[in-house]
């Protein structure tokens, strides 16, 4: 509900708050969404992509937002259960030459540079909106092919308002394991938004004990590279990859 | 409309004076046949109960035309989908009857992935006399059978088979959201997310698809099928409906793969009503071609919509259902009540359109008085002969003794099917568990 203490705030300011509560509501519902009976509902969750999409969209284009530090890879984590820090240490290498299906995603180490800048500081031409994935024949012909939501692919992550959780925390976000989320959500939004996503997260498969053999090369690969693990993906829901960090 | 009313409560789960609903027993579909003599009802457990009308008779003028159980019988079961890991529901999404060409009766129901065709007859002779086998079936001792007698027919206690005379299998990857049977009688449509297929009603290895949105790559999903449905006279022609709030009609003569529409309706988005949730709320839940075939009535979050075939640029007629939840939308969201799939009905003469809404109330727009009317659903205000009380909603301002408030609507109490006899002013009200069928005695006849 909307709060009467948004009202003494500035307009842009509530307008934004606003935003960044829709983009944590729906992070919620797409997470809660795997675990049900049925199978993900591809057009529930295409619905709850675009709302994801209009208010991140608002919430970063309102001006006069202060610009988030620059992410520390080793995290950080009060809310993150060590492993997952482990992991994203491990992403930091390069992008790992999984990227066997012909992937034309942009390695995400030329958005990552600008975190913490501001657009105009972000050296190399802003990458496309759009990250076309391109999936490899193995993954096309399965019937029932994952469906993935559309990335938003930004240069810099979105201006936060004052966090109160230390800013790497977000990294972590962008890990395999959902239960962080959970975590997040917990605590606190200002966590949730203050990360820049690059791409998207890949949730834990049903269960989550398949994704404990694979975890590591999950995680370590980038958001991007997710669908590159195959045999896994064969085996994943339809819409179980589709979540987009932020 | 709905001045003089009989109201008929049919319970299925038996626990009349609790408030707690078994989530199997959640109605999740209602048609009448082509006759209205039957009323076939689905729900989340995959079950499927058909009422019959019974006949006017002299001796119980107060009984006639009352809706009772005929046949129940379970249509589908969870299944489980070992390749992607889940499980299919066992909810009967849709049912749809076909033309009666026989003593028999046919309907198609569908759950998320597998459609079935069962035939529903009735048995109330048996022969008796065999030579052979005793009355229990039993064989008798040949020593005794010292005669030959020819088996009749005797009467017996009715009795109501349901078979599954057809499966259609594997015919789709995503969630199938409607059928459609094809005024042709042989042929019927069944639409998922993304695909529509095509089916002979006797085929079940194998079915065309003529229609397919499923972009190259994935990512690039912007709109999902809806539903979808055969034109009632042209066997050619069908519409479906999209996320983006969009009916395309499509010819199948055309050419096999109906991907180019023939027509596209749509109405420009109203900038001033620009939300985040705007496009979840131009989501089309139901689309339903008038008997007539002129016209198509769509439903979205707030409103129904009439289309004239003949005008692709906007809808002929608007009515708002419920516009005050317009500043609720964020709450809405929230609770996942905006994903509601409300459907919508046409009355037989296509001059009254119905819809269902929240706090079990339904709604009724008379398309020549541009009178509209809100009525509840109810165990309290529904006894039986009870006259319906027309509801309001206050949205602030004057407010009336008896009207609710838009705070106070209950969210869990939702219609969303309804339907409406072929011929008669009758109509099927699903609310959770419970159906309502309420007829109009005063105005039996369509006007």
């Amino acid at each position: 509900m909307v709060h009467a203490t948004w009202m003494i705030l500035p307009p842009a300011f509530t307008f934004k708050l606003e935003a960044h509560r829709i983009v944590s509501i729906s992070l919620g519902k797409i997470y809660s969404a795997r675990g049900q009976r049925g199978g993900l509902k591809l057009h529930k969750n295409l619905l709850v992509s675009l709302v994801l999409r209009s208010a991140r969209q608002v919430y970063l284009s309102e001006p006069g937002c202060p610009p988030e530090p620059p992410p520390a890879p080793a995290g950080h984590p009060e809310e993150e259960p060590p492993p997952r820090t482990a992991a994203w240490a491990a992403e930091e290498p390069p992008p790992p030459p999984q990227d066997e299906a012909g992937r034309d995603c942009q390695g995400p180490r030329p958005r990552r540079c600008c975190c913490g800048e501001n657009r105009g500081g972000c050296a190399g031409a802003p990458p496309p909106p759009h990250c076309p994935r391109k999936r490899s024949a193995g993954e096309r012909g399965q019937a029932g092919s994952p469906v993935k939501k559309p990335r938003r692919e930004e240069e810099e992550p979105p201006p936060l308002p004052p966090p109160p959780s230390p800013p790497c925390e977000q990294e972590d976000m962008e890990t395999g394991n959902v239960a962080s989320l959970i975590s997040i959500f917990g605590s606190s939004f200002s966590g949730l938004l203050s990360k820049e996503p690059k791409g998207r997260r890949r949730p834990p498969l049903d269960g989550g004990e398949a994704a404990a053999g694979t975890a590591p090369a999950e995680a370590a690969a980038e958001p991007g590279q997710i669908c590159c693990d195959e045999p896994v993906l064969r085996t994943l829901n339809p819409w179980s990859t589709a979540i987009v960090a932020f | 409309m709905g001045e003089d009313t009989d109201a008929r409560k049919i319970n299925h789960s038996f626990l009349r004076d609790h408030n707690y609903v078994t989530e199997a027993d959640i109605i999740s579909t209602v048609e009448f046949n082509h006759t209205g003599e039957l009323l076939a009802t689905g729900d989340k457990g995959g079950r499927v109960v058909i009422f019959q009308r019974e006949p006017e008779s002299k001796n119980e003028p107060y009984n006639q035309g009352e809706y009772n159980v005929y046949s129940t019988f379970q249509s589908h079961e969870p299944e489980f989908d070992y390749l992607k890991s889940l499980e299919i529901e066992e909810k009967i999404n849709k049912i749809k009857w076909l033309p009666q060409q026989n003593a028999a009766h046919s309907l198609l129901s569908t759950n998320d992935k597998t459609i079935k065709l069962w035939k529903i007859t009735e048995r109330d002779k048996r022969p008796e006399g065999y030579n052979l086998k005793d009355e229990e079936g039993k064989l008798k001792d040949l020593s005794t059978v010292t005669s030959l007698q020819v088996p009749v027919l005797k009467p017996m206690d009715l009795m109501v088979e349901v078979t599954p005379r057809r499966i259609f299998a594997n015919g789709h990857t995503y969630h199938v959201n409607s059928i459609s049977v094809n005024s042709d009688c042989e042929t019927y449509m069944s639409a998922d997310d993304l695909r529509i297929n095509l089916w002979h009603l006797a085929i079940t290895d194998r079915s065309f698809n003529i229609v397919d949105i499923k972009p190259a790559n994935m990512e690039d999903l912007t709109e999902v099928i809806t539903a979808s449905e055969f034109h009632p006279h042209h066997c050619n022609l069908f519409v479906y409906s999209s996320s983006k709030g969009s009916l395309r009609l499509c010819d199948m003569r055309a050419s096999a793969l109906c991907d180019k529409h023939s027509k596209l309706y749509e109405e420009p988005e109203d900038p001033s009503n620009r939300s985040f949730f705007s496009e979840i709320i131009s989501s089309v839940s139901d689309v339903k071609f008038s008997h007539s075939g002129r016209y198509m009535l769509t439903r979205d979050y707030l409103t129904v919509k009439v289309w004239d075939l003949n005008m692709e640029t906007k809808p002929v007629e608007t009515y708002q259902v419920h516009d005050y939840l317009r500043s609720k939308l964020c709450s809405l969201y929230e609770n996942d009540c905006i994903f509601d799939k409300f459907e919508c009905a046409w009355n037989g003469s296509d001059s009254v359109i119905m819809t269902g809404a929240y706090n079990n109330f339904f709604r009724m727009f008379d398309r020549n008085t541009k009178r509209d009317v809100t009525l509840e659903a109810s165990r309290e205000s529904s006894k039986p002969r009870a006259i319906l009380k027309p509801r309001r909603v206050c949205v602030g301002g004057k407010r009336r003794k008896d009207d609710i408030s838009v705070d106070s609507l209950d969210f869990t109490k939702k219609i969303l099917h309804t339907a409406w006899h072929p011929t008669e002013n009758i109509i099927a009200i699903a609310a959770t568990n419970n159906l309502y069928i309420f007829q109009d005695k005063v105005n039996s006849e369509m006007h």
